[in-house]
């Protein structure tokens, strides 16, 4: 059972690793730019090896300047929700007053169901690479506030806290020096969590047309191949639908074993005495 | 007549940080209606000795030895035939009753599952007898407690219900552990006084680190130490005459002797002291007792020791 | 008391629910009128004159902010959402003559789906560490990992198109006529099959997984152990001890699971052209009409708030512990 853990981590981090370097070398390894136009709806063939979509463009090329525009959102996304998100979990976990304020709105905004506010919010903005992030990061955050703060509250209990506090340790010192470690790997989850999310939900918004439509992402490309008529008419489905989709899950995928792997680490409850025998 | 005759017993749990042993070689047996203490401090393997007679361990465990009762070798039968011994012939009462009764399940319910498994009740009959039992562990008003839920019960109440759980199917022995831990005392010396009353007619391996419930419940006592049995004698002998240093220790550190704590701390069941086990403690380790390890002998008449000193 | 307290928290919500709605379009950069009348966006419909005329009504953008709120909000108890430019109706018009179909979509899917999730998520945690489980795990976090809408598609091209044993859009054959309640009762069904499959496979690997780590908790439990110490079967056991503890959690889930099959549905249904809200939505997106549009997100915001509401007042009930608070 360790084992498994350790091989799904590993896949997982080598699929993610793969799609980082084609999303940093992407002009270096597309053959085309993707947004060069060139005979549509051509069969892949050794010069376009996905073939054209409707408008020409080598898809391909757009799938590997895609993974930039996925993988920048989902990342940048993520990485300010944890800083935001851990902020306000600390603060809130730790002053009482202030904490019970921050916890009534990650409430109020954990209970409004995310994705029919966020395409009523997309489909009234410019659509574009940084408005969807700001429309993530509304909703980015909140979840980590609230575990982080949980586990500071947790932490607080233990009388080490009321130790240091004895022996003159500032809230800030104590926040930095031992509560801020205890909290750290919970972070790490959440952030494989939250990008998880960010991925499916920004391709579902492209999917849905709401995406940028000149930083296409692999979402776009979907919206385009799924809104031409004749997709399912002579397998053009099969060069332009599979691989963004195929794109999406792989990255989806990575991220999920990783966050699985690390998860079971660090979750207490899963006691190694439970078992079943055989029914 | 031997009811339980345990020789050779090893379980072995299989770590990350290397094999615990437990249980190291353990001989041990209980007669009909006798009461068997096994005593010893937290973390020396009297609970993993309980599970392992029921063969309660997780799959993983290694066990070995024999465990004889009623003629048959309970290490050796199918699970189908120990889950018929389980609750009718051999019942535990498990620790902490608080994590030990289902808490969405009513405290009737779970005394009457076991009535109707083993002795085939219909569910009316087994919920009458399951009254009769709460009603003989002493708890009020019965008939309408026996529909309310664990949470509705106090701690000392808990302990009876568990000992309910126990005695419903009646059988020869009964595996007490730790069954006053955590109550005060007024409740404690209640529960000893129902333990003793339902014991009766049947055996009981009582395990337990408190040696005032073992001197007033048992007739003999083990003394358990790092997975061995270092003292193995009569209550009164133990009481009278402690012949292991770490039995003397042991009753020196009780609250009526001045509470003398025994220095040092009990050994990890992974990285074992060589010689005798309790060597770096004693006061009286010689050279020898680095060395060798010392064997269980009787040293009277139906006293046995492990100590090269005694 | 506790029920009491929760409800007003959920009434709160909703409030705030609203008011979002109605500063949200008076709040985006540029009012969405002007986007509307922009060359430079690409909307398929014309918006003419009438239409703008309407709009400018709806959202009363002349009349001062107070003013407009309690319009609204009298508006909305009263049951008007506004007019659908793109359908020329009453906003709840168009939305309640499409929910029968979303319902009976959700509605499946969540029950399949949740005695699915339990069912396999119990049998892992049983199972813990051998093969069956492992197995399962990798099965369900890999199949997680696919978008509804992908999901969705796969399954149109391999069982609608390759294979051709489903339809691949509608809830009914169009123009159908029936010899029989059944037969159209079986149609009904037969173009349920895919997007109701797509909709539970691409959900199960929350219920799954939350099912796995409850059970797990609670196979951890002493209760179990005493339970097995009673002789009990380790059949008897999984349904009488762990299982009644292990769903606990999972009942204030389903409110939640509830929240993402109908978020689910708008994928679904625009993939498989099915006629509920989710393919309104879609339409409704396409066609930037606005007052639609914050009708179904106030409708479905609404049905799932409710949902939650529900979920909490039944744990409460369910729970022993909770219920002598």
């Amino acid at each position: 059972m360790i084992e498994g853990r350790t091989i799904l981590g590993s896949i997982g981090l080598a699929i993610l690793v793969v799609f980082a370097i084609v999303a940093i070398l992407a002009p270096h390894i597309a053959p085309y730019d993707p947004h060069q136009m060139y005979r549509p709806l051509e069969h892949p063939s050794s010069r376009h090896l996905l073939g054209t979509d409707n408008i020409g463009n080598d898809i391909l090329s757009e799938l590997i300047y895609g993974t930039r525009v996925s993988l920048f959102i989902a990342f940048v996304v993520s990485v300010i929700s944890m800083i935001v998100g851990t902020s306000l979990g600390l603060i809130a976990g730790y002053f009482d007053k202030l904490g019970f304020l921050i916890m009534r709105v990650v409430d109020v905004f954990l209970t409004i169901p995310r994705l029919p506010l966020i395409i009523v919010i997309a489909s009234f903005i410019r659509p574009s690479v940084w408005n969807l992030i700001a429309i993530f990061l509304i909703f980015g955050w909140l979840m980590t506030a609230r575990i982080i703060r949980s586990e500071v509250l947790t932490l607080r209990r233990r009388y080490y806290i009321d130790a240091t506090k004895m022996i003159g340790g500032s809230d800030c010192y104590i926040l930095w020096r031992h509560i801020l470690p205890n909290v750290v790997p919970l972070v790490v989850v959440q952030f494989i969590m939250e990008a998880t999310h960010v991925i499916l939900a920004e391709s579902g918004l492209s999917f849905l047309g709401l995406g940028d439509p000149i930083a296409r992402s692999w979402g776009m490309v979907l919206h385009d191949a799924f809104e031409c008529p004749i997709i399912y008419v002579s397998d053009i489905w099969m060069w332009w639908m599979l691989p963004p989709g195929l794109c999406i899950v792989f990255t989806v995928l990575g991220l999920t074993f990783v966050g699985y792997a690390l998860e079971e680490t660090l979750d207490p409850k899963l006691k190694s005495q439970a078992y079943g025998r055989e029914l | 007549m031997n009811l339980l005759e345990i020789t050779d017993l090893k379980t072995y749990f299989p770590t990350q940080d290397g094999i615990v042993r437990a249980v190291d070689t353990i001989d041990l047996s209980i007669r009909e209606r006798e009461t068997l203490g096994l005593i010893g401090e937290t973390g020396c393997g009297k609970t993993v000795l309980g599970l392992t007679i029921l063969r309660l361990l997780h799959p993983t465990t290694t066990v070995e030895g024999t465990i004889i009762y009623r003629g048959s070798n309970l290490l050796k039968i199918t699970e189908a035939e120990m889950r018929r011994i389980r609750g009718e012939e051999i019942a535990m009462i498990l620790q902490n009753p608080t994590t030990s009764l289902n808490p969405v399940m009513r405290v009737g319910e779970q005394i009457a599952e076991a009535i109707r498994l083993h002795q085939g009740l219909s569910r009316k009959d087994a919920k009458e007898k399951a009254i009769e039992i709460l009603d003989s562990v002493r708890i009020p008003s019965p008939s309408g407690r026996v529909n309310e839920y664990p949470h509705e019960f106090s701690g000392g109440m808990k302990q009876r219900v568990m000992i309910a759980i126990g005695l419903a199917c009646d059988p020869a022995l009964i595996i007490a552990d730790e069954p006053t831990k955590g109550l005060d005392v007024t409740i404690k010396s209640q529960i000893v006084t129902l333990l003793e009353e339902v014991t009766e007619d049947t055996a009981m391996l009582l395990i337990t680190h408190d040696l005032g419930v073992a001197r007033a419940l048992c007739d003999r006592i083990a003394l358990m130490y790092a997975g061995e049995l270092v003292e193995y004698a009569t209550t009164r002998e133990i009481f009278e005459n402690p012949l292991h240093p770490y039995t003397r220790g042991f009753l020196g550190s009780l609250p009526s002797n001045g509470l003398v704590p025994i220095p040092g701390m009990s050994p990890s069941l992974i990285n074992l002291p060589d010689g005798c086990r309790f060597h770096p403690r004693c006061d009286h380790a010689k050279a020898i007792c680095q060395k060798k390890h010392p064997d269980m002998i009787e040293i009277e008449d139906g006293h046995f020791v492990r100590c090269f000193h005694a | 008391m506790h029920q009491i307290s929760k409800l007003t928290y959920y009434l709160v919500i909703l409030f705030i629910v609203l008011s979002i709605n109605f500063f949200l379009p008076r709040v985006m950069p540029g009012d969405p009128l002007s986007y509307l009348t922009d060359p430079g966006a690409d909307i398929p419909a014309r918006i003419t004159e009438e239409k703008m005329e309407i709009l400018l009504a709806y959202y009363g953008l002349d009349k001062p902010l107070s003013e407009q709120y309690i319009n609204y909000m009298v508006g909305i108890i009263r049951g008007d959402l506004g007019w659908s430019i793109y359908y020329n109706a009453p906003v709840l018009e168009v939305i309640l003559g499409r929910l029968k179909w979303t319902l009976l979509l959700v509605g499946t899917s969540t029950a399949i789906h949740v005695t699915l999730g339990i069912l396999i998520g119990a049998t892992s945690a049983w199972a813990r560490g051998r093969k069956k489980d492992m197995g399962l795990l990798i099965f369900i976090l890999s199949i997680s990992s696919f978008p509804s809408f992908f999901l969705g598609i796969l399954l149109v091209i391999f069982f609608g198109i390759k294979l051709d044993i489903f339809p691949i859009s509608g809830a009914q054959t169009a123009f159908a006529t029936y010899s029989s309640p059944f037969e159209e009762i079986f149609d009904i069904l037969h173009h349920l099959v895919l997007p109701a499959a797509t909709l539970v496979i691409s959900h199960i690997g929350g219920t799954y997984l939350l099912m796995r780590n409850s059970m797990l908790g609670v196979l951890g439990e002493d209760y179990i152990m005493t339970a097995r110490a009673k002789g009990l079967s380790e059949r008897y056991i999984l349904h009488r001890h762990a299982l009644a503890n292990a769903l606990l959690p999972i009942v204030t889930m389903t409110a939640m699971t509830v929240g993402f099959m109908v978020t689910g549905t708008i994928f679904v249904e625009t993939v498989f052209a099915y006629p509920g809200i989710g393919n309104l939505l879609y339409n409704t997106v396409l066609y930037r009409d606005y007052p639609l549009l914050q009708g179904i997100f106030l409708f479905i915001t609404v049905a799932i708030v409710g949902a939650n509401l529900i979920a909490d007042m039944l744990y409460i009930r369910l729970d022993p512990r909770v219920k002598h608070e």
